[in-house]
């Protein structure tokens, strides 16, 4: 006798509210509520096959891969999405952070490389659709590069050009505060400190209760390159998990 | 002590040293414990980089920025401490600055028969002072890419090499050495860490001699064991004894991890992960670095044990690679007793040092705590900085870091150079504070080796310093009076002669202090085997254990402080210290 199917998902399949990828997503979710990873990788997997260029569900994945530090096994996954899938922008997005996910756990030398890998998805990602995100991404990826690369200046452009999307939307959105936060990094790392300083005061102006803002302009000298140092120092973890951006459409 | 508990305590000793204000030396108004005396001592001979002849001449410039060391040792017996410094060019001569007893050196390397360290197929890369025969005169060891050199000190000036005979005559692109008692058969054993396989780099047949991966190379010379026979011959054990190391070693260093009487080992990789062996007792290691440090992908560059919190086990420092462009950060494993380490190098201060080199525990101004100096830079060059040219080629797909023909000449180019020397003194065992520019240590050169040795036996550490393509540096301490040291040269009997390996524990003022003698321990560079203890206030020595390599333990109570000992292994007696300055 076949076994019956969950009465949820049957439900779904025939009135058709969740479609085969919904379906796997949630039982993903599932499997990383109980720490399931395994299950949870399969279920995200076959859920981006479904939907490749679902930026959450992209996300969710890459955060379920960091518990299980299974960081080659992401990368090879978006390696076919993205080849299976040439022109999914957010697809790009998320294979190139799941470079940036596996650099705290690499030597110094591979983190170059994978900084440096992850550089070029983002750049795929914007040529197929300049979002606010593909530039934000990209421009704060270049900051962490060291002085000597010259890169930062091209973190600025991307920074200004995200900051310049946010401030055509009419909605005020709560990751906004992250493009000045970066933006004024980026003026810090080209030595521009009264444009740095000027563009974090402009955010506190607007997240008047952002503590990160609050704390670099608290700073000063060596003090606040400490800080900063400290903020791009690429053997901590980036949080890239990227729920914001669903969460305040 | 965990590092949780070791972080706590710190915060409170701290506190306390804070608020006692508890400086050995009070009243010093800001002057220097350091004077450099290079010229004046007549050591100022400059070392200078190999220059190579083959196909990848302009490649491996850059990578062999390497061979200026020292090594200290008495080798006529006068009492004075004497100096053997190395150079690499191909016609380079190697000196042996004998010391006329007044801080003057005279070079006898060639009288001595000991200067021809450098030709076609051989430059210098360390050297290394060795009783293999327990005559008790020191012999040499010239550390080479190419073939070693054994020099027997012959006791009348002269040296005769016995390289060949005592079967040691072999290939290995050598960069560090190490002489201990591994099996406790009363002769030292000798431990050569090797940078590049065993390729011909003078004159290779393959472009594929160069690091495989930056952070896990398996294609390097790692390390060849050579047991002593007792006969003045030794045989090689590496893997008979469960010595297998693939990266490029860079640094040994050996020591007593857990007290048992038995000397473990470090192995500082620069390409290729640390690696941690601890003996068992029997004849053979057991590679416990998974649980002991963990496997890294640091650029491993020295390796020097010294109980830096005084409670009682040796700790390690090793050096990495910290800059704008790779941030590494150095070890500082906290021994945690229970055969595992904890990292304290930020918590201590000690995780910066540029593009770190040799490093040395010694006890500088005598207040009882090791202080720590650390060397750095990589090449200082001209104004165009190499970093570019280098992670233009990392960031090649599918480049293949092995052949040397895809690495980027490094011409006159700058690698982490002109980087300040560390003084780190010790602030009570739980922090460092850097004192390099307040006593006149903190040069630019490109420091690779740092000899530590009492040169004129006032009880205070000098420090010679061994730069790449530089002259190197003599540093006099001239510490005020006041603090009490004492300094103990060991004869073994049972065990080697020099008492490699002996722990000694002083108990003044009521705290106890463990030193031991160590067979070359620290990059490119033999500190003296003589064992230093600064004492603070203390003008005696309530209590001195002695737990010699053989087993045998000895206790001598009631010392007075300020003296240097002679003692022998199994003579109850502590012998006066005799220096008969000869003038050369």
């Amino acid at each position: 006798m076949k076994k019956p199917l969950p009465i949820l998902l049957l439900l779904s399949l025939l009135t058709g509210a969740w479609s085969d990828g919904e379906v796997r997503f949630k039982n993903a979710e599932k499997a990383v509520a109980s720490k399931d990873y395994p299950s949870a990788l399969s279920e995200f997997e076959a859920a981006l096959t479904a939907d490749p260029d679902n930026i959450q569900y992209g996300s969710e994945y890459r955060q379920a891969v960091i518990q299980a530090k299974e960081y080659d096994r992401c990368i090879k996954f978006f390696e076919k999405l993205v080849a299976d899938h040439p022109n999914s922008p957010n697809a790009y997005l998320n294979y190139g952070f799941a470079y940036v996910d596996k650099i705290p756990a690499a030597g110094t030398i591979t983190q170059v490389i994978l900084a440096n890998t992850a550089l070029t998805y983002f750049t795929k990602s914007l040529e197929l659709k300049p979002s606010w995100i593909a530039y934000y991404t990209r421009g704060n990826s270049y900051l962490y590069w060291p002085k000597i690369f010259g890169r930062a200046a091209l973190g600025v452009a991307d920074l200004e050009q995200a900051m310049k999307m946010q401030k055509a939307d009419s909605q005020k959105r709560s990751y906004h505060v992250r493009a000045y936060i970066s933006l004024g990094d980026g003026y810090w790392k080209t030595d521009q400190l009264d444009k740095a300083r000027a563009i974090w005061k402009e955010g506190l102006g607007l997240f008047p209760d952002d503590i990160q803002l609050k704390a670099r302009l608290s700073k000063e000298g060596d003090e606040l390159k400490e800080y900063i140092d400290d903020v791009l120092d690429p053997n901590k973890r980036v949080d890239t998990n990227l729920q914001e951006i669903w969460t305040n459409k | 002590m965990s590092l949780s508990a070791f972080r706590k305590v710190g915060i409170c000793a701290l506190l306390l040293f804070a608020a006692t204000g508890m400086r050995v030396v009070s009243g010093d108004s800001g002057g220097r414990f350091f004077e450099d005396i290079t010229q004046k001592a007549g050591v100022a001979k400059k070392h200078t980089n190999r220059s190579f002849k083959n196909p990848y001449s302009n490649i491996m410039a850059g990578y062999t920025a390497l061979g200026a060391s020292v090594a200290v040792a008495d080798y006529d017996g006068d009492g004075f401490e004497d100096l053997y410094v190395t150079d690499s060019k191909e016609d380079g001569k190697n000196h042996l600055y004998h010391n006329n007893g007044d801080l003057t050196f005279t070079d006898v390397a060639g009288e001595a028969g000991v200067a021809e360290g450098n030709d076609a197929e051989n430059a210098s890369a360390d050297c290394l002072w060795f009783d293999y025969n327990n005559d008790g005169r020191p012999d040499l060891l010239v550390v080479r890419f190419g073939h070693n050199q054994l020099f027997e000190n012959l006791g009348n000036g002269k040296f005769k090499d016995v390289t060949k005979e005592a079967g040691l005559y072999r290939y290995l692109n050598a960069i560090t050495a190490v002489a201990f008692d591994y099996d406790h058969d009363g002769y030292v054993d000798l431990f050569i860490g090797n940078y590049f396989s065993p390729v011909n780099i003078f004159n290779p047949e393959t472009p594929r001699f160069f690091p495989e991966s930056f952070e896990t190379a398996n294609n390097g010379g790692g390390v060849t064991v050579f047991h002593n026979n007792g006969n003045g011959t030794f045989t090689e054990v590496s893997e008979k004894i469960g010595i297998k190391v693939s990266g490029w070693t860079l640094d040994l260093g050996h020591g007593d991890a857990n007290n048992d009487g038995w000397d473990d080992l470090y192995v500082a990789c620069d390409f290729g992960t640390d690696r941690f062996f601890v003996n068992n007792g029997n004849g053979t290691f057991t590679d416990k670095t998974e649980t002991a440090i963990g496997f890294d992908t640091k650029k491993g560059m020295n390796s020097d044990w010294g109980d830096f919190d005084n409670d009682g086990l040796l700790d390690i420092y090793v050096t990495n690679i910290t800059d704008d462009y790779m941030r590494e950060g150095n070890f500082l494993w906290h021994n945690n007793g229970n055969l595992t380490f904890s990292d304290v190098a930020r918590e201590t201060g000690t995780y910066n040092t540029g593009w770190g080199w040799g490093a040395k525990f010694f006890d500088y101004d005598n207040d009882g705590w090791l202080d720590l100096y650390v060397v750095n830079g990589w090449v200082s060059a001209g104004n165009q900085d190499y970093v570019p040219d280098i992670f233009q080629m990392i960031t090649k797909p599918g480049i293949d870091f092995a052949d040397a023909r895809n690495w980027p000449p490094m011409g006159n180019k700058s690698l982490s150079g002109y980087e300040k020397k560390k003084l780190f003194h010790n602030e009570g065992g739980q922090m460092f504070k850097d004192e390099a520019a307040h006593h006149g240590l903190d040069s630019i050169k490109d420091g690779r080796g740092i000899g530590v040795a009492d040169l004129d036996n006032d009880g205070r550490m000098d420090l010679f310093v061994a730069n790449a393509n530089s002259e190197p540096y003599l540093y006099h301490n001239i510490l005020p009076p006041g603090p009490h040291w004492a300094e103990f040269m060991l004869e073994g009997t049972k065990s080697n002669r020099f008492g490699v390996g002996a722990q000694l524990r002083v108990t003044a003022g009521g705290k106890t202090y463990l030193r031991f003698v160590n067979g070359g321990n620290g990059f490119a560079s033999q500190s003296t085997y003589r064992v230093h203890f600064g004492l603070a206030k203390q003008d005696s020595i309530e209590r001195l254990e002695i737990r010699w390599p053989s087993g045998a333990r000895q206790v001598f109570e009631k010392l007075a402080a300020d003296h240097i000992y002679k003692i022998v292994e199994g003579n109850s007696k502590t012998l006066p210290f005799i220096a008969k300055a000869t003038k050369r």
